[in-house]
Order: structure tokens, then sequence, then C-alpha cells
């Protein structure tokens, strides 16, 4: 029925005016996904820092590491502690916590990532599809609109 | 009537210069609200956090490279101290951006009409 009435109030448009719709639609879709990206790439950092925790634990206390000091230079190191973790909560702040907390703590942040990513994809398609109505009502104009002019 | 007509041309150019400038100072407006809104909920994330740590848990503050340890309760003061003065910024840009909005609308009327004491020597030109 929405789509129904949108495709005739399409019909009435000019091609200029399509092509309008079409470039808003594509802004539209550029913004969206560069946000499911986003979202993406903050759900994987989570997902990596959840997968590190797993090698803080006592078994290892006392083992050598390597600790990074810049994304190029490491230093040797040894596990003192496999208690806790010190975990960034956002805006400066830093919170200790056992590791299972911190497991449930990336675990909520995860899920939480999941929850906005599920909402913002049933708008990404929606604007997709809209998308791809108006090219073809822009598709079509043009065709008959050529049509018209070579009997001319 | 070409006398009027330039001073017509004028005050439309004043009236469209000013209905410019308000549609610019909201985009800004909206900007600002957009950036406070992200740290607005932002600070509630970390408010959450905050509360789902039990009593005498440790807290650090990053301070330029450094971690400084700080009272839960303080973290918690301070985090809702900003949250209230973020949401009382936001709802500053948000009444600004009404007005501006008020100011445009009007700028947008004068246009009109000065456009259609304009329009009929336009036409015979």
């Amino acid at each position: 029925m929405d789509i129904s009435f949108q495709e005739v109030q399409l019909s009435s448009l000019t091609p200029p005016q399509l092509k309008m719709l079409h470039d808003q639609l594509d802004q539209e879709i550029e913004v969206l996904t560069s946000s499911m990206q986003s979202l993406k790439g903050a759900q994987n950092q989570f997902n990596e820092s959840k997968q590190s925790l797993k090698t803080i634990c006592p078994k290892n206390v006392g083992k050598d590491i390597l600790v990074p000091l810049t994304g190029s230079l490491y230093v040797p190191g040894q596990l003192a502690d496999a208690d806790s973790v010190l975990v960034d909560i956002g805006t400066g702040y830093y919170a200790e916590k056992t590791l299972t907390d911190a497991d449930e703590f990336f675990k909520r942040k995860i899920d939480y990532l999941k929850q906005q990513m599920d909402k913002l994809q049933p708008a990404v398609q929606q604007k997709f599809q809209s998308r791809q109505v108006v090219y073809e009502m822009l598709q079509a104009k043009v065709m008959a609109h050529a049509k018209q002019q070579s009997k001319k | 009537m070409a006398n009027v007509n330039k001073q017509v041309k004028l005050e439309l150019q004043k009236e469209l210069d000013e209905f410019q400038k308000a549609q610019k100072d909201i985009q800004k407006c909206v900007e600002t609200r957009q950036k406070l809104e992200a740290q607005l909920t932002e600070n509630k994330v970390v408010k959450e956090e905050l509360e789902i740590l039990e009593e005498g848990a440790n807290i650090y503050k990053l301070t330029g490279p450094v971690l400084v340890k700080q009272d839960l309760s303080e973290a918690k003061s301070t985090v809702s101290k900003r949250i209230e003065y973020i949401s009382a910024e936001v709802k500053r840009q948000e009444t600004s951006i009404a007005d501006l909005e008020k100011e445009q609308e009007k700028h947008r009327e004068k246009l009109g009409k000065l456009q259609s004491q304009m329009s009929p020597p336009a036409v015979k030109a």
C-alpha cells in the first residue's frame, strides 16, 4: 500500500526531480552505511578485547610477555596479576574489574552494538529499495522521452 | 519606476543576505547540538557503567598520559554534573535553533513579498 502510494507520486515527477531524489537517497545511504561500519568496527574492537581476556588467567601468572609501549615497540615483562584488569568505560574513566566482570562488560557492549545495528539494518534496506524504485522510474522516463524524440 | 525598482532590488539583496545568514547560523547550531548529543549519550553510558560497579571499586581517571585514582562517588557526581550541564546546553541550542527558524521564516516572507513587487517589470523586460 505504502509502495503503490509512492509510485503514484513518483510517476508525476520530472526526470530532474527524480535525479535529485535519487542523489538524496544516495547521500542518505552513504551516511547510514558509514554508521553501520563504525558500529561494526566498534563491535570488532570489543570482540578482540574480549578474546584477549582469555589469555589472562591464573594459569599464565609469571609467564613472560611482551608489553607494547607503542605500536612498534615492545618490552619484556611478566604477568603479575591475573585477577583484575582495567577497562576503559568511556570519557577518560577506567574501572578495575575482575575477569568475569570484564567479560560481562564486553558482552554487554557487543550486545548493545548488535541491537543498534539490528535497528539500523531495516532502514538501510528500505533506502536501497527506494533508490532502486526511483532509479527504475528515472530510466523509464528517460527511455520514453528518447522514444518521443526519435518519433519527431 | 526604475528608481523604485532599484530600491526594491537593494532591499531584496539585504533580505537575501540576512536569510542566508540565518540559514548558516541554524546549520551551525544543529551541528553543535549533534556533537552535544553524542557527548550526552557517551556520558550516560559511563554513568550506567559506574552504577553497575560495586561500592569501593577502583576507578581511575585519565588525565593526560597518567591514570589518577578517583573515588567512585566522586566520579559518579562528576558524570552526573556533566550530564546536567550538557542537557542544559542541548536545550539552549534547541531554543536558539527555534528562534533562528522563526527569524528565517520572517525573512522568507519578506523575500516573497519583495519578489512579487519585482516580478511585473521583470516580465516586461
